[in-house]
């Protein structure tokens, strides 16, 4: 690590010349909406940025996911760096994007537009910093990661993908210092309620609002444990069109998370008891989707993966905030590959207004990335690495 | 070149010119520079986003520009500090050319930038766009790069897309099309083939644009297509499609305002060329109704539109220029 510390130290110094391009990249790239499902235009965009700079293999994979390769000297393993393209903010939205002296204001700037726009610049950057790895690097923006989507893209990438990948890195805009490398186990779910035609009731009738409000008193009287740590959250309820009108459809999502990941599947037997209960007293259709699934897990903080990133923030005068990651981390740690996610500047990422990233430090999470990079090109994570 | 020749070789879409590093070899052996005016008042909501993507773009990436200036009104928010901060060169007009006083709007700015800025070419693009793209300079500076019988090209920004009734109308905006196109139609039909006259957004060769007056004010677009036609006809012309543009949208009051000071300008030029002859001097007041507690009032507005001297005849630009 001693050569690479002193290249490292240096980076952002040799990448303060590329800063208006990568500001470039974001502004631009940011005002292209890319709700999940509709991310062709920044797919579009990241494959024109690696075509223009001589990428010799890149394009969309089957599932929609901008694909490219920096081709390495010797090919000796090969890093997945993934950015996911897909935010959760409508194409409906105004995607206009300001630049103010010290930040960059916009919908989904910090989630994911700021990943996806240094991903796009990965290829020019390594290039202008005249920097060639031995190992193949795989440029990945994903798609259909959000929401329902479920990591489709990267799931896909990763299970049908021709060579293998060795390590992974994710990369999220915010915030500057996230460290992570494991996964908390979580499932997510939807309960519709539907309230029966009169016809078939055995008995009354109760708004679908009231219904889901038993299914929700009856998740409180579950009982989470403290250890391991445990917690099912409420995080969406619709119902009802008017004031005058008693709803007959509402919709409750919800999430689990849990270091266990035996305790996440007798919660989620818990919840399909109380739905088909609750169905069945109440004369209504109260349908469970549990849509996504992550398993717990991830690589030991002693992982040489982990040193290595620690050595490159520490370097860099990077404070790491290690932490479990909601990222796509969680599909690489599924298939065994030792993978991060890092974030590239300090910002706040908001629901109900324009996000922001600030620009001063998001040159030392660049050179975080390369640093990386230059880590697991030296071999640090290959199994012959000293721990 | 006749109106539907012209339409046909001279309108371009910015697409025709992407291959920037094909462009920017051309522009090399053909020895032009290129600079970037930015006009501005209080634009810092865009100022910024302009700047890195035009600079990262068009003079880091492809050296297709020369230089980077804002030509700033006198802003009152942080336009100049955010300009200044993204590389772009900064200037007060106020504080440039004192010898020739200092009037208050676009064209001042456009007028100042011929002296302080060294482009063989001219590209003005106002400050305000929201959808800011390299496009908006590629595919205005492009004709001017590829032919030399062009001196000036105007940017438009509506398509004629088929619809349901065959192709919509397209064309200006409001004041374009209820004050300059009928004058047009009536004084200069040739102007009439310029789709959208009163864009913000034009390039120009340093050798035309020195040997022309630009009203201060709101008249500056429509006297450049004026002057320049009445110098070097329609085949001096060319129009660039950059798609859509997105920017504030002018209340119709406002623009009321813009239409008095083309009408001036208009005027102006209909008396230069002794094609119209008034008893007396045109006033400077535009006067526009306001309510407020059900009571009408008349609000009056001083509108100059005063008209700098072609820059030629300053001799401080002369001996920069033409010594």
């Amino acid at each position: 690590m001693i050569q690479i510390q002193d290249c490292v130290a240096e980076l952002p110094q040799r990448l303060a010349p590329l800063r208006e391009e990568f500001l470039a990249n974001l502004v631009m790239l940011g005002q292209i909406p890319s709700p999940t499902g509709e991310e062709q235009g920044r797919v579009r965009y990241i494959l024109d940025r690696f075509l223009e700079a001589g990428l010799p293999e890149a394009g969309e994979d089957e599932a929609g996911n901008a694909v490219g390769t920096v081709t390495g000297e010797t090919r000796q393993r090969t890093i997945l760096m993934v950015a996911h393209l897909d935010t959760i903010v409508p194409s409906n939205i105004d995607h206009n994007v300001q630049v103010q002296t010290d930040r960059i204001l916009g919908p989904g700037i910090s989630d994911n537009s700021l990943g996806a726009a240094v991903l796009s610049m990965m290829p020019a950057c390594l290039s202008r910093l005249g920097i060639r790895l031995n190992s193949d690097l795989r440029l990945l923006g994903t798609v259909n990661s959000l929401h329902r989507g479920n990591h489709a893209g990267l799931k896909f990438h990763l299970d049908h993908a021709p060579e293998s990948v060795d390590v992974g890195i994710c990369v999220e805009g915010v915030q500057l210092g996230r460290l992570n490398y494991f996964s908390i186990g979580t499932i997510r779910g939807d309960i519709a309620c539907d309230v029966r035609p009169d016809s078939s009731r055995s008995y009354g009738s109760e708004s679908a609002v009231a219904v889901l409000n038993r299914v929700i008193n009856r998740f409180l009287n579950l009982e989470i444990p403290q250890r391991p740590f445990t917690r099912i959250n409420i995080g969406k309820l619709r119902a009802g069109v008017a004031y005058d009108i008693v709803p007959d459809h509402a919709e409750l999502g919800f999430e689990v998370i849990s270091h266990s990941d035996d305790m996440i599947t007798r919660l989620q037997r818990q919840i399909e008891e109380i739905v088909a209960e609750v169905s069945a007293r109440h004369s209504v259709d109260a349908a469970l989707d549990c849509f996504f699934r992550r398993e717990a897990g991830g690589i030991p903080f002693s992982h040489p993966l982990v040193k290595a990133v620690i050595e490159v923030m520490q370097t860099l005068g990077i404070e790491p905030d290690q932490g479990h990651s909601p990222s796509e981390l969680s599909e690489f740690i599924a298939r065994g590959i030792p993978a991060v996610t890092l974030g590239l500047t300090s910002g706040e990422k908001n629901l109900k207004k324009p996000d922001h990233v600030m620009i001063e430090p998001l040159m030392t999470g660049i050179a975080q990335l390369i640093g990386t990079l230059l880590a697991i090109d030296a071999g640090v994570c290959d199994d012959d690495a000293p721990a | 070149m006749n109106r539907d020749q012209w339409l046909d070789e001279r309108t371009f879409h910015h697409s025709q010119f992407w291959d920037l590093k094909q462009l920017v070899e051309v522009k090399q052996q053909k020895g032009l520079t290129i600079s970037l005016c930015l006009p501005s008042l209080n634009e810092e909501a865009t100022i910024g986003k302009e700047i890195i993507i035009l600079k990262s773009e068009l003079l880091d990436k492809y050296p297709l520009l020369d230089e980077i200036a804002v030509i700033d009104s006198g802003s009152t928010d942080q336009t100049r500090e955010i300009a200044a901060k993204f590389g772009a060169d900064v200037y007060r007009a106020e504080e440039h050319l004192t010898e020739c006083g200092n009037h208050r709007g676009k064209g001042e700015n456009l007028w100042k930038a011929l002296h302080l800025l060294k482009g063989d070419i001219i590209v003005y693009v106002d400050s305000d766009i929201n959808n800011i793209h390299p496009r908006f300079v590629y595919g205005l500076v492009a004709p001017l790069i590829h032919d030399e019988n062009v001196h000036y090209v105007k940017a438009f920004y509506d398509r004629p897309l088929a619809f349901s009734q065959g192709l919509r109308p397209t064309g200006g905006g409001r004041v374009t099309e209820i004050l300059v196109r009928p004058l047009f139609s009536l004084f200069y039909p040739d102007l009439t083939a310029i789709i959208q006259p009163l864009s913000g957004e034009y390039a120009g060769r340093r050798s035309i644009l020195e040997q022309i007056p630009f009203p201060v004010g709101y008249g500056v677009e429509t006297a450049m297509l004026i002057d320049i036609y009445e110098k070097m006809g329609l085949d001096a012309f060319a129009q660039t499609d950059l798609d859509t543009r997105v920017h504030r949208n002018q209340e119709t009051i406002d623009l009321g305002r813009m239409a008095f000071g083309i009408l001036r300008t208009f005027f102006n030029r209909l008396s230069r060329q002794e094609r119209m002859h008034f008893e007396e001097e045109l006033p400077r007041i535009m006067r526009q109704h306001v309510a407020s507690d059900g009571q009408f009032d008349l609000k009056e507005h001083l509108i100059e539109e005063f008209e700098r001297p072609p820059i030629l005849e300053v001799q401080a630009y002369r001996e920069r220029f033409h010594k």
